[in-house]
């Protein structure tokens, strides 16, 4: 690791004015800036640490919008009731998070922040509608999570803005995260897919699904919940919903899999995703 | 047994209050005064000739004390590349500072001037006549150009089950191949038995295919350390995390031309080895040319990514096979070929490949093995070395010739498998063997017999053996005045080695296991001993302590037969006293007495002596058997259920040795689903262990142990080596369950869920 400069504002004002600085880095939980210090790949000539801040982390409720703060951990994110019952597929993304003693540790904005296009709270969020609230020395502004993202890594946040609250306006009432993957636990999604869905007399009112690792940012499959909204749920309608997803999605090969195989997962994953957030509504 | 009361049972490990609590001393918790942190420079490339270093601007960084290169090699043996690299992460320097960080940023400010090469990194490439040569020579008779026969050229499969592209265009490749000759080998070895041709024309089913087993890492917790003191006087202290400190001492010797006296090697508590702990020139070599240039201690720890780039992995290879058999389930002839991947040294263990005649009555055998030099490190043991990946080829095989001809997998095997007497194809007879009743075992614990699967589940069976390993060890035991007794020895714990020494002193002189300590010398202090690898440690130090405790034993009898006024033959050890036997007035005196008795005679006190090198051991099985469902939407296999039999000969502590057949059961089960060093054309692209996937608890269900015992004559007790079968059928036991529950013969591993989608895809599903 390479030395550093660390501070600990107590203030968003401070963190932001420091944030804002050639080389600074802000230090959330820790779980991925320090392993990329101690790799060298981050070499942060300061650390702005969030933790003295007050009041950034926590799970309120405003009316049928739940409100998270950035600094709560994935772990709370996870176990929280209210997180559970009405954004179900977050509460599941943020369980497929490392192990207990990393979510305890890793925050929901670190992991939003990071702007990995694999984060496993990211299609949670997106089929949520989340409202991502940013602080910064000149005020505060508020962008929604589908437009947060411009590439790997790359976010619309400018020098100093700090991500400090995740507003979910509208519950749905089901919704349900799948994550590809090898191992059981501790892995990395080769995708992630969420699907959130409202149903009213047998019909779907809406329907939103959220793709991680399947293009160069987090992707909403806006063809595919276009033609769920207003049908009834048939199996033809999902296969058709999973085609469309598989199509709009542009993944890339790795070393994980191939860019086809990640198409395919999403057109197996889409459907299963939304058979069981629609059992979910239907319960 | 109940003839025992210490062997046979289990107990408490020795180690297991410092491990526990931490008191455990690893390579990385030494830390003499004054001492320095090295750091390896390595090649940035895959394969380039080295042009220049520049180390100037490094020395000139505040607390550097040493920079090496192999100038500073005084014996001119090779422990740094000069003129040219071979693999990413090749050591070309090493730095000692003050400061681990410090010796990092000095490692980065050495200038390298490459000049890069074109990089082979798969065997069937390297072979070829368009294949970058690695080792220049390349005339005719040069030592890395082979000429072969026509006949096995031809790299042929099955069509029925040609599902893998990937494979096919390797083949392809071969045939199109215009030359007579293999380039890159850096090995050969071939074994005849029979006459396979004649075998397989009388054959009534032939199967042949080829199988692709990748590299895969021992992923032992601890990476390698060590710290190395030189003295003013030239002594040389080097505490090494290895599982053999007598091979170190030799090896550092050897390398650096310094007097074996003069080495001094403290074995440290091992985070695993799993074979890939041995190395000399890895990180102690290093550490001790520092040490000497400095004068003061140099510690050289590997980080994880190091471990990948520049660890000593198990080989992987590319197996072709074939099998004739009649319809009746006779096996009558194998052939094979293979290509070891070696990287860029010789080593892999291409002798193992003989592993694919398995257990079974082959009157024709045919194996021919060759070593393929590729842009990679060199390989090392792990765990049975090459037995897992000829065992794969094997099995997967003998299960497409019983689906042919209709027979049960297991009554197959049971058909074909050597008994007593029976001759090994190229290799004598068997001795006594527990092949069927190690099968049997694990059918009648798995429910084999009436077993039932659901749609996309399967079971899968399969074998695999191993001999262990022996070498020479010596143990001193000493009875003190309070009747405990103290182990003196120089072999590395792994596993519960220092435990089972334990058992077998307090068995023969009949004390109680907690009353028997065991410490570990260092080189300059204890008798010589083998290395903790090859499945050895048990069977050598079992039967050295034995000799040990009798030679106590004697000397016990003799201090008593003075002490009693009695004849020795009639005296008898028992419950930690001698006794008379049949006295009319029975009498008995402790060994507590005895000891203290001792320290005032001509004879002096009670130490035993167990000085041992080389009995013939015996083979063991391990049989295997999975049930496996496998999402096809996803290509996810699920273990359902895992049980593992294994002939131990006798197992001194149970619980121990049922840790053995589950560790080793899960490494293969993960050589087999996940476990794969991947290569770019830039080397090693997965270091690491987010995409180098271990399995974790939640992976598997709990591993089944079925202890069988068919004692080995020359074994303390009739014990087997246990470390090393169980992961030698777990590859192909999954192939074949993935095989049952999905109908395609995965011949490639790992089976990855892309891969199991690829081939219900080819197939239609």
């Amino acid at each position: 690791m390479k030395s550093f400069e660390f501070y600990e504002p107590t203030t968003l004002a401070e963190a932001s004015r420091l944030f804002a600085e050639e080389h600074a880095q802000l230090l959330a939980g820790g779980t991925d800036i320090i392993i990329g210090m101690k790799a060298l790949t981050e070499t942060p000539q300061s650390v702005v640490s969030l933790q003295k801040i007050p009041g950034l982390d926590g799970i309120t409720t405003d009316g049928d919008s739940i409100n998270i703060g950035a600094m709560t951990t994935v772990r709370e994110v996870e176990l929280s009731g209210d997180v559970q019952q009405h954004h179900t597929a977050l509460a599941e993304g943020a369980s497929e998070i490392g192990s207990i003693q990393i979510r305890n540790l890793a925050t929901i904005g670190g992991n939003i922040a990071h702007a990995s296009p694999a984060a496993d709270t990211v299609a949670g969020l997106l089929v949520a509608d989340a409202q991502v609230d940013i602080a910064s020395a000149d005020g505060e502004r508020s962008v929604p999570i589908d437009e947060l993202f411009t590439g790997p890594g790359q976010t619309v946040l400018t020098p100093g803005e700090i991500i400090t609250r995740f507003r979910l306006p509208s519950p749905a009432s089901g919704s349900h995260y799948i994550k590809h993957k090898i191992r059981e636990v501790m892995d990395l999604a080769f995708i992630g897919v969420a699907a959130a869905i409202n149903m009213d007399n047998g019909t779907i009112t809406d329907a939103r699904i959220g793709l991680a690792a399947v293009a160069p940012t987090p992707i909403r499959a806006t063809e595919a919940e276009d033609l769920l909204k207003g049908n009834a749920p048939t199996p033809e309608l999902l296969e058709q919903a999973g085609e469309a997803a598989a199509a709009g999605c542009s993944p890339i090969s790795d070393l994980r899999c191939s860019a086809e195989h990640r198409r395919e997962m999403v057109d197996v994953l889409t459907r299963r995703t939304l058979q069981y957030a629609l059992e979910r509504a239907s319960a | 047994m109940s003839e025992y009361t210490v062997v046979g049972q289990t107990v408490a490990r020795v180690d297991a209050v410092e491990k526990v609590t931490g008191a455990a001393q690893y390579g990385a918790d030494i830390h003499p005064p004054g001492m320095l942190y090295g750091k390896i420079v390595r090649s940035k490339h895959a394969h380039a000739n080295i042009r220049s270093i520049d180390t100037s601007e490094a020395e000139k960084l505040p607390g550097v004390r040493a920079i090496i290169t192999q100038d500073d090699v005084p014996s001119g043996r090779r422990v740094f590349a000069t003129d040219k690299v071979l693999y990413l992460g090749e050591p070309l320097a090493a730095v000692a500072a003050t400061d681990p960080d410090i010796a990092e940023e000095a490692a980065e400010r050495i200038k390298i001037d490459y000049e890069v090469l074109p990089v082979v990194q798969d065997v069937m490439e390297a072979i070829k006549p368009s294949a970058p040569r690695l080792h220049g020579d390349d005339t005719k008779d040069g030592p890395n150009r082979r000429e072969i026969s026509g006949q096995i050229r031809t790299l042929s499969r099955d069509k029925e089950n040609d599902h893998s592209d990937e494979i096919s265009k390797l083949e392809a490749g071969l045939e199109a191949y215009p030359d007579e000759v293999y380039y890159n080998i850096s090995a050969e070895s071939h074994t005849e038995a029979g006459d396979v041709e004649k075998g397989f024309a009388e054959s009534d089913v032939v199967v042949e295919d080829t199988y692709v087993i990748p590299r895969v890492h021992q992923t032992y917790m601890e990476p390698h350390v060590s710290v190395a003191s030189a003295d003013s006087s030239g002594k040389i202290t080097v505490w090494a995390s290895t599982q053999g400190p007598f091979a170190i001492r030799s090896g550092i010797a050897g390398t650096l031309g310094i007097p074996l006296t003069q080495i001094n090697v403290i074995g440290t508590t091992m985070g695993g080895g799993f074979g890939g702990r041995f190395g000399v020139i890895i990180t102690h070599v290093p550490a001790v040319l520092l040490s000497q240039k400095t004068g003061r201690p140099v510690r050289v720890q590997m980080t994880r990514e190091e471990e990948f780039t520049d660890g000593r992995p198990a080989p992987g290879c590319v197996i072709k096979l074939k099998t004739g058999a009649t319809n009746d389930g006779r096996i009558l002839a194998r052939e094979a070929l293979a290509f070891w991947d070696s990287g860029s040294v010789s080593g892999a263990s291409i002798g193992s490949t003989i592993r694919v005649r398995g257990v079974y009555k082959i009157p024709n055998l045919k194996v021919d093995a060759y070593g393929v030099h590729t842009n990679k490190s060199g390989t090392a043991a792990y765990r049975a070395p090459g037995a897992p990946q000829a065992i794969f080829a094997g099995e997967s095989q003998l299960d497409e010739i019983a689906e042919r001809i209709g027979m049960d997998p297991v009554k197959f095997r049971l058909m074909n498998m050597r008994e007593e007497g029976d001759e090994v194809p190229a290799g004598g007879s068997e001795p006594k063997v527990g092949y069927k009743e190690t099968l049997e075992a694990v059918a009648d614990a798995a429910g084999w017999w009436d077993r039932e699967a659901d749609e996309n589940q399967g079971w899968g069976v399969a074998v695999g053996d191993w001999t262990n390993g022996c070498g020479p060890g010596g143990v001193y035991v000493s009875v003190h005045e309070d009747g405990s007794a103290r182990i003196f020895h120089g072999s590395m714990d792994i596993t519960g080695t220092d435990t089972a020494i334990s058992q077998i002193i307090a068995e023969i002189l009949t004390v109680p296991y907690e009353s028997v300590t065991i410490r570990r010398g260092d080189t300059d202090s204890a008798p010589y001993s083998t290395g903790s690898g090859g499945s050895v440690v048990t069977f050598t130090m079992g039967n050295t302590a034995k000799l040990a405790a009798e030679d106590a034993h004697r000397r016990i009898l003799e201090l008593a037969s003075e002490r009693l006024n009695t004849n020795v033959d009639d005296l008898e050890l028992k419950d930690g006293a001698v006794h008379i036997i049949s006295a009319e007035q029975p009498k008995s005196i402790s060994l507590g007495e005895l000891a203290a008795y001792s320290l005032s005679t001509t004879g002096g006190p009670i130490v035993g002596k167990g000085s041992f090198a080389r009995q013939a051991s015996t083979p063991a099985l391990a049989a295997q058997i999975a049930k496996v469902e496998v999402d096809p939407g996803t290509g996810r296999t699920r273990v359902l259920k895992l049980v593992a039999s294994q002939d131990v000969g006798f197992a001194i502590n149970p619980m121990a040795v049922e840790g053995q057949i589950e560790g080793g059961t899960v490494q293969g089960y993960a050589w087999a689903m996940m476990e794969e060093m991947q290569y770019g054309d830039e080397g090693n692209i997965n270091p690491g262990f987010v995409d180098y996937r271990v399995p974790t608890s939640a992976d598997l269900p709990t591993v089944e142990s079925v202890i069988v015992e068919v004692p080995a004559p020359n074994g303390p007790y009739g014990a087997k080596g246990v470390g090393e079968p169980p992961i030698t059928p777990t590859l192909a036991t999954m192939a074949n369950a993935v095989k049952d529950a999905i109908g395609i013969r995965i011949t490639e591993l790992p089976i990855k869920p892309e891969k199991v989608v690829d081939a219900l895809k080819s197939n239609g599903r």
